[in-house]
């Protein structure tokens, strides 16, 4: 708990460097652009993008591959023809249309309740004052570094005795009751940097809470609750492990475990890969449309985490 | 500072209570059952028995895979944190200057983050492939030794930390945010004092970020100590136990697949454990932080 400071002049000032920050402003390395070091220095560069981007490229590639073609000896890098008919197939192996659309009203609910419930507790920890105030933000905050699995068990059992096992409930209503703590303590934050003479004037102005918290507050954040709601899909889209143990009708998995349901050895078969990474590439479009589109806010979101830390 | 305090006070339980209901029965409620469930003997369906501290003693003196459960849990931390820890902060130095296209390095370095874990994990299942796996066919092509990867005992978990090494862009922004907010004038003044790249990152940049070192440290295990989707997808434990991590061992027993009663108390248990030695964890390198963890004198 020492590490984590709450200074908020300090927080916001590192907040608004990291914006900056992603326009390459750099002190250290730039003493001497020389050949040799500039030379160097792309070599490593293109060795990392390699690295990253190489196994997508070739997941393309196995995704145009016939069938057969994949298991080839020795295996060919390219494939010989391109069989387009792989991303129609390949997503109807796993019913893709109806785990798509299972995975997207899950993950919508979540991130508009996990931002929801966060922001409204942000408000509160930072701007109102109230008894307990201090007590539940350390909880809050304490309650981050509890291990998820602490809850696994008794959450399916209380889950299954008030009937909401093999429902997608499991998966949403924890985001509306504040399921993710970092979102609160991020909220709180950015709450904190606000300054108060607005909320005075709102008030003068006869506005009550609700109506400072929407009309003021929400447009003043944006910024964090863009942040928020992406690491919110993110979260959501990506979960494997509570939607495998809360669902138990493939009619009602998400992606992710209808994905990985897919390659599951059912007694021998072997798997279709080209199939697969047809869907797998169809499966990840979502996350890198938002990541392109809201870069900055990823890099933000999860820097201030760093940031706010920083002593 | 305000002067209608009553209204904050109600306004504030109104904008608080779904956050406050929910931590009562997500964190309260299941930390509470699942420390009593650790000492009953459950299957679900019929009521839990108590069996005092009868889980820990079968736990640790006869159930032949939990030990190791553990030290295949012990193996990936250590392999994994400080692997991900120096290429983290390498991959953040390294795009922590002053090149074009340095952002184009950093986006593509952290691209593996932010796409779907079971999506990733199944890619490099197929990658690590002996036969026809892509890693295998560069390697023998460069006339370099290949390997069986998740198919041998020995190799299998370093394939596993491998794999989520991939996802080290996740260590490196968080790097490049604390690198980012090193005072440029420290610099300044070592290159007037002559020091040299290796002396101003022992004296300068380590110190200046170890808080972030500390929370990175603190983070990362308690992350590896809970893997679970890796060694869950790429292996399923195998192969014997060789990546059968305590996370997957948990889930196992508590949600063993059909046909098999689940061990809910035991699995409670395991948890437990798990919980404590990430407690410990916590508590130990918070505790020595003092050490190797520079701060200012800057009165607060």
């Amino acid at each position: 708990m020492t590490t984590l400071p709450t200074d908020t002049v300090r927080e916001a000032s590192t907040a608004t460097a990291l914006t900056a920050g992603t326009e390459p402003t750099t002190p250290p390395a730039k003493k001497k652009p020389r050949l040799v070091g500039t030379t160097s220095w792309y070599v490593v560069a293109l060795f990392i993008c390699a690295v990253m981007v190489v196994p997508l490229l070739w997941m393309i590639t196995i995704g145009l591959k016939s069938r057969t073609a994949v298991f080839d000896i020795p295996p060919k890098l390219l494939p010989h023809e391109f069989t387009w008919s792989n991303f129609v197939k390949g997503p109807q192996v796993i019913h893709f249309p109806r785990l798509l659309l299972n995975s997207t009203i899950i993950t919508a609910l979540s991130v508009i309740g996990g931002v929801m419930t966060a922001m409204m507790a942000g408000y509160a920890l930072a701007r109102l004052r109230f008894p307990g105030r201090k007590v539940w933000f350390y909880l809050f905050v304490g309650s981050m570094l509890l291990p998820g699995v602490v809850g696994l068990i008794p959450l399916f059992q209380l889950y299954k005795s008030i009937g909401w096992y093999d429902t997608w409930l499991p998966l949403i209503v924890p985001a509306f009751l504040g399921g993710n703590p970092l979102f609160i303590f991020l909220a709180r934050q950015y709450f904190l940097a606000i300054p108060y003479s607005i909320d005075e004037a709102a008030k003068i102005d006869g506005a009550g809470h609700l109506r400072i918290f929407v009309s003021v507050m929400l447009p003043l954040t944006r910024p964090a609750w863009i942040t928020m709601a992406i690491l919110a899909f993110q979260a959501s889209w990506n979960d494997f492990l509570n939607p495998l143990v809360y669902l138990y009708s493939s009619g009602k998995w998400p992606l992710s475990v209808g994905m990985a349901s897919f390659v599951s050895p059912f007694a021998g078969k072997t798997p279709d890969w080209s199939y697969y990474m047809a869907t797998n590439l169809l499966y990840m479009l979502p996350p890198l449309i938002v990541f392109f589109a809201a870069q900055r806010y990823f890099i933000q979101g999860l820097g201030s985490l760093g940031s706010t830390t920083q002593k | 500072m305000s002067r209608n305090a009553g209204s904050d006070v109600k306004a504030a339980y109104l904008f608080i209570a779904p956050a406050v209901i929910g931590f009562l029965v997500f964190v309260g409620y299941p930390l509470i059952r699942s420390f009593y469930l650790a000492l009953t003997k459950y299957n679900g369906l019929t009521d839990p028995v108590f069996v005092g501290l009868g889980n820990f003693r079968r736990l640790f003196s006869t159930d032949p895979a939990f030990w190791p459960a553990l030290r295949a849990t012990g193996y990936l931390v250590l392999l994994y944190v400080p692997l991900s820890l120096v290429i983290g902060l390498a991959l953040a130095m390294f795009c922590n200057q002053r090149f074009a296209g340095v952002r184009v390095v950093r986006t593509l370095a952290y691209l593996p983050v932010v796409l779907p874990a079971v999506a990733t994990i199944t890619l490099w299942k197929f990658i690590l492939d002996p036969q026809v796996g892509l890693l295998n066919t560069i390697l023998d092509r460069l006339g370099l030794p290949t390997s069986l990867w998740l198919q041998s005992p020995k190799m299998a978990m370093p394939s596993v930390v491998m794999v989520m090494l991939w996802g080290v862009g996740g260590t490196m922004i968080i790097f490049l945010a604390a690198l980012q907010a090193v005072p440029t004038e420290l610099y300044e003044a070592a290159r007037v004092d002559g020091a040299g790249p290796w002396a101003t990152f022992f004296r300068i940049t380590l110190p200046m970020i170890s808080p972030i070192m500390l929370l990175q440290v603190i983070l990362q295990t308690t992350a590896a100590l809970q893997t679970f989707n890796q060694p869950k997808i790429l292996t399923n434990g195998g192969p014997g136990f060789s990546t059968n991590v305590l996370m997957l061992s948990i889930y196992n027993n508590g949600f063993p697949s059909l046909g098999r009663i689940p061990q809910l108390g035991y699995a409670s248990a395991q948890v437990w454990v798990l919980f404590i030695i990430i407690i410990a964890v916590i508590a130990l390198t918070a505790k020595f932080s003092s050490l190797w963890t520079y701060s200012d004198n800057t009165p607060d």
